[in-house]
């Protein structure tokens, strides 16, 4: 028997735009969730999905895809390569790890969704497969961690993360609940398989690949880049999406989704992909740098697309641009500041030859965050471990949900851009946090930030235990300096020998 | 700090497979080669991916995949490997198209 082309028969099985005749359409299709904008059924229709793919051709690629990545796992598990691996290269793995895998059956819904509610019948071809995809990502990157729990119990966050309120955690799901469990379809398909998927999710899928197999982390390298090949077909629903909006006079409003979610992802990326490719990731496996490759995967592709299917740079362009040598350097060293509050062990990466790197790819780093690192080395170095461990809050944003940071140093700019909303004052890390709030002050007014919840007192005892209590951290998980100390040229273990 | 060029980066028209290192992206080096006669190819490697890219349209036809990896080879088995790709894409049995619709 002779097998049909599927050119041949893929426009007639996809046209399921039925006339409903058990309810209205508007009950099919309630506005809330398909988010037709008034655009018309006959309008969705011309939705032509420019990666096609049959549900028989789906199976066949996954099944191959799922093979190859478990194969490596296999081949390779014997090796133990993560008992030798640098430990701040077990910190990128178990932040990665904690931030996302969860949060894939999030993505899962907001694909769902579309595949229910969107009122293109393409858009939901496609989106039945993203939502696998999605389930795929969930599984296997729970499935991955989950021999390294006998190693520590920081491994465990990758199942454990999402169902706390650590801070980070909290951040990133403050993120993920905007872009994928509150929008209807057609926001979904623009912010989350556009912006997101078509550009954010390559710099931690196959930047953070590249620097893995530098780093001899071959499965970790073939399992997120496998990952990024199912999101290369379904982040395809957005540009089908984008051109109807723009032909029905809509541009304006997919401009303004596009221009909230990139920046949302922004803040998010520079809190978990910056510190993980600047920092954590032992020098000598470093690709590029973070900001290079920034400049790969979103100025020089992302934005090019965008530009392509005829939408405008961010209005806040050259503020983004100019925050490539701030924002992740200063997220970097909260994070590493407040260590016992992650579930991972921060790598400081600031040894002299790091601080070389550093100077080289960020000129005035040195300058900059270099000396509140030169502070923290001192103290390090007088035995005042004491110091360089929180004792006061920080400033978190209410829109990212993540520390106001600026340039330190000489270049020192810090500042708390604040809004009185309904009596309530809010706090925003920057300009355009503020004006992503601004844009739906409903949506996001009745949000506690952590510091927020501490200073109501819902955390309980007030202080760092108290805190440490409320995001689940218990001994084990809480996070210390990844080596020791040994970067600032002495170490603990050093220390207490002599 | 440095000075702010890098926002002028999105002034390009590369477009092309982004491929996971290994057979199929080698394989796809030539083809790319064969497929878009006269053009300049950039081949980046960047140990776990490999950027395929020329300027404003490039081809990527199942035969030369076929006649690069010496054996047979269905379009879609390209997804396996195509971890991204810069500008838009057009999908079909026999050969995948990355353009951009307008050049700057």
């Amino acid at each position: 028997m002779s097998k049909l082309a599927s050119s041949e028969y893929y426009d007639l099985v996809r046209t399921t735009n039925w006339t409903p005749s058990y309810v209205p359409e508007s009950e099919l299709f309630p506005e809330a969730m398909s988010g037709a904008r008034g655009i018309p059924a006959e309008a969705w229709e011309t939705f032509d999905e420019p990666y096609k793919v049959t549900y028989s051709d789906y199976v066949a690629t996954q099944r191959e895809k799922d093979a190859g990545a478990y194969s490596v796992k296999a081949a390779l598990e014997r090796a133990n390569y993560i008992d030798s691996a640098d430990p701040g290269w077990i910190s990128t793995l178990q932040a990665h790890y904690g931030a996302l895998a969860v949060a894939e059956y999030a993505a899962a819904t907001a694909e769902a969704r579309m595949a229910r509610f969107s009122r293109a019948p393409g858009n939901r071809n496609m989106a039945t497969f993203g939502m696998l995809d999605e389930m795929r990502h969930g599984q296997i990157q729970l499935f991955f961690p989950h021999e390294h729990t006998k190693r520590s119990r920081q491994w465990d966050w990758a199942h454990k993360a999402m169902h706390t309120n650590e801070w980070a955690a909290l951040a990133a799901r403050h993120m993920f609940d905007d872009m994928m469990f509150t929008r209807d379809a057609v926001s979904v398909a623009i912010m989350l398989t556009f912006a997101f998927e078509t550009g954010f999710t390559n710099m931690q899928f196959l930047g953070l690949a590249a620097d893995a197999a530098e780093a001899g982390d071959h499965t970790f390298a073939s399992l997120i880049s496998s990952i990024q090949t199912d999101e290369s077909r379904h982040a395809q629903q957005g540009g089908p999406v984008l051109k109807i909006l723009i032909a029905n006079g809509k541009k304006d409003e997919a401009q303004k989704m596009i221009d909230i979610i990139f920046w949302r992802a922004w803040k998010l990326f520079s809190v978990l992909t910056g510190p993980i490719l600047d920092y954590y990731t032992p020098l000598e496996h470093r690709k590029q740098s973070f900001k290079e490759f920034m400049e790969e995967w979103i100025i020089g592709q992302f934005e090019r697309q965008l530009n392509d299917l005829g939408l405008d740079l961010p209005w806040y362009w050259d503020e983004f641009v100019r925050s490539l040598d701030e924002t992740h350097h200063g997220m970097h060293m909260g994070v590493w500041f407040w260590r016992p509050t992650v579930w991972w062990n921060p790598a400081a990466g600031v040894s002299p030859e790091e601080r070389d790197w550093l100077e080289e790819k960020y000129p005035g780093w040195n300058s900059t965050f270099g000396r509140c690192w030169d502070v923290v080395t001192e103290n390090l170095q007088k035995g005042r471990e004491d110091l360089t461990l929180p004792e006061t809050l920080p400033t978190i944003c209410n829109m990212c949900n993540l520390p106001v940071v600026g340039t330190a140093g000489d270049g020192w700019n810090v500042k708390d851009y604040q809004l009185v909303h309904n009596g309530r004052l809010y706090h925003f890390g920057s300009e355009v946090d503020r004006w992503c709030f601004q844009q739906d002050p409903e949506r996001y007014q009745g949000h506690m930030n952590v510091v927020d919840r501490f200073l109501s007192g819902e955390i309980q005892p007030q202080n760092l235990a108290g805190a440490l209590l409320y995001m689940s951290l218990n001994p084990g998980e809480i996070g210390v300096d990844a080596h020791d100390y040994a970067w600032a040229g002495i170490g603990k273990k050093n220390q207490a020998a002599e | 700090m440095s000075k702010h060029t890098s926002g002028d980066a999105y002034r390009n028209n590369r477009v092309g497979p982004i491929l996971r290192a290994g057979e199929v992206a080698q394989a796809a080096i030539q083809a790319v080669e064969d497929d878009n006669p006269g053009k300049k190819i950039h081949v980046e490697d960047r140990t776990a991916y490999i950027r395929i890219e020329c300027e404003d349209e490039c081809i990527l036809t199942r035969a030369s995949m076929e006649e690069a990896l010496g054996r047979p080879f269905q379009m879609r088995e390209i997804e396996i490997n195509l971890g991204s790709f810069s500008g838009q894409i057009d999908t079909s049995e026999e050969r995948v198209r990355f353009y951009l619709a307008k050049h700057i």
